[in-house]
């Protein structure tokens, strides 16, 4: 409790007592760390907040995590976030998962989240590769890639992460590493408190089937400062410009960040109850609407 | 590593205190985690230096918390855990299942060469003389601890050349 009567929360208050069974160097272990510094700075106690995940190494985040949590299924951490937001508003709603989860098997709920602004974080843990399944190829590994289902390289385009949310009209979309952890915090909490639907993109390297290129090392060697590099983020054509770059540079920071944020799905579902309520008829007599007079 | 809110300036010595006792809090809990991983991943020799790291890193902590109680007794802290990121704690990405007790000692030696680098960048900075008198003998006190890792190094069969990635599997063609 501070001096002023107001709870402050630090990091540890988020970290559960489970303990993460990821490989030893995984760049997982360095996002929790960057959630539960950013959810401290955000202040928000856990009871208030609802952590989803999809299916994978990345998606038992929320199990790590001191918070309502939900590990669901395969591709689903989108609707079902979705659904928690929309059925408990007051609620701050974190999604996470791996670029398999979000951008192959979920990749459809993306679109919708992002068209309807529902105000939920999705934090995508981008390693090029299925790792929880022993390295197979993923939406974002590189062309040529060699994995065990690709044994004489990727014959396939990857997904840019962050061309494909802010093509769609993303009102916040960045891109964090563990090579920069206090950066990812700070990344991490802007997006919480963007008002509306925000995106990052981790690129969080899988230490057992990641190529060495996406080790730390190698991805410290790609990395570049958007604000260093003077990057205005509500410039959303530059930030598409920059987003091309995607496996070729490391940008981290924010990409785009709309200045004036629209209202979210939230907003507008509350505003529309708001309107209809004056006509709306008492539950006693719903069934009245039925019956032929 | 990175240092955040932190005026280095006018940092008073109870503020610099209490920033060396997060920098071995922080250091410890790394060190717990990492002995953790290990015995997850059944690598017992490294599992067992990180612990003895551990109890180095709580030791530390201990004495420079003893020091802020004598000289400040319970005065509310303005420092906290969410300024500092990996000054001596090693980093996340320096553990490896199977790693050997050498790869453990390597990181370990790695991260008080971190903790050094740290004490040493910010001298410069620090305008208050009692301060600048305890990050230097926290900066000695990092080479002492390389020493101590280096000596528990030594004491190690020669290396025998073979990598912790000869004995992992490789990915298996499905």
């Amino acid at each position: 409790m501070s001096a002023t009567g107001t709870c402050e929360f630090q990091p540890k208050d988020y970290k559960s007592d489970l303990k993460p069974i990821w490989c030893p160097g995984c760049g997982d272990f360095s996002v929790v760390q960057g959630i539960y510094r950013a959810l401290a700075a955000v202040g928000r106690p856990p009871h208030e907040i609802a952590f989803v995940s999809g299916i994978g190494c990345s998606s038992r985040i929320p199990g790590y995590t001191t918070a309502y949590g939900f590990n669901s299924v395969h591709g689903r951490a989108l609707p079902i976030a979705q659904g928690i937001k929309l059925a408990n508003p007051d609620l701050l709603v974190l999604a996470a998962g791996g670029d398999g989860d979000g951008f192959s098997i979920g990749g459809g709920h993306i679109a919708h989240l992002i068209r309807r602004n529902m105000d939920i974080t999705y934090i995508v843990m981008d390693n090029q590769i299925y790792g929880l399944t022993k390295g197979q190829l993923s939406p974002t590994s590189q062309k040529g890639r060699i994995t065990c289902t690709s044994r004489y390289g990727s014959m396939e385009e990857p997904v840019n992460p962050l061309l494909y949310v802010l093509a769609y009209g993303a009102g916040f979309v960045a891109q964090a590493s563990p090579t920069d952890l206090a950066g990812m915090a700070a990344t991490i909490e802007e997006a919480i408190r963007y008002p509306g639907f925000a995106f990052v993109n981790v690129q969080s390297p899988c230490v057992t089937y990641g190529e060495e290129a996406q080790q730390i090392k190698g991805l410290k060697a790609i990395s570049e400062s958007l604000t260093a590099m003077g990057h205005n983020p509500a410039d959303r054509l530059a930030a598409m410009d920059l987003a091309q770059q995607y496996g070729e540079k490391m940008h981290l920071g924010v990409f785009y960040r709309n200045p004036e944020p629209p209202p979210t799905y939230g907003d507008l579902v509350k505003e529309r109850q708001t309107m209809l309520s004056k006509d709306a008829l008492p539950k006693e007599r719903i069934l009245d609407l039925f019956i032929k007079k | 590593m990175a240092i955040q809110g932190i005026d280095f300036a006018n940092l008073s010595l109870k503020d610099a205190l209490d920033l060396a006792i997060l920098v071995e809090d922080e250091a410890q809990e790394r060190y717990e985690e990492f002995a953790t991983q290990m015995d997850q991943h059944r690598t017992p020799d490294a599992a067992k230096f990180f612990r003895y790291m551990v109890e180095n890193e709580a030791k530390h902590g201990r004495e420079l918390l003893a020091r802020r109680i004598q000289r400040f007794g319970d005065a509310p802290r303005s420092v906290t855990r969410a300024m500092i990121f990996d000054i001596e704690a090693p980093d996340y990405d320096a553990a490896r299942a199977f790693m050997s007790p050498r790869k453990a000692m390597k990181a370990a030696l790695a991260s008080e060469v971190k903790a050094y680098d740290f004490f040493v960048a910010a001298l410069p900075a620090l305008k208050d003389t009692e301060v600048r008198a305890l990050f230097e003998e926290l900066r000695d006190e990092e080479l002492e601890h390389q020493k101590l890792v280096n000596v528990e190094l030594a004491k190690l069969p020669p290396d025998s050349g073979l990598s912790d990635e000869d004995f992992v599997d490789e990915p298996a063609a499905q």
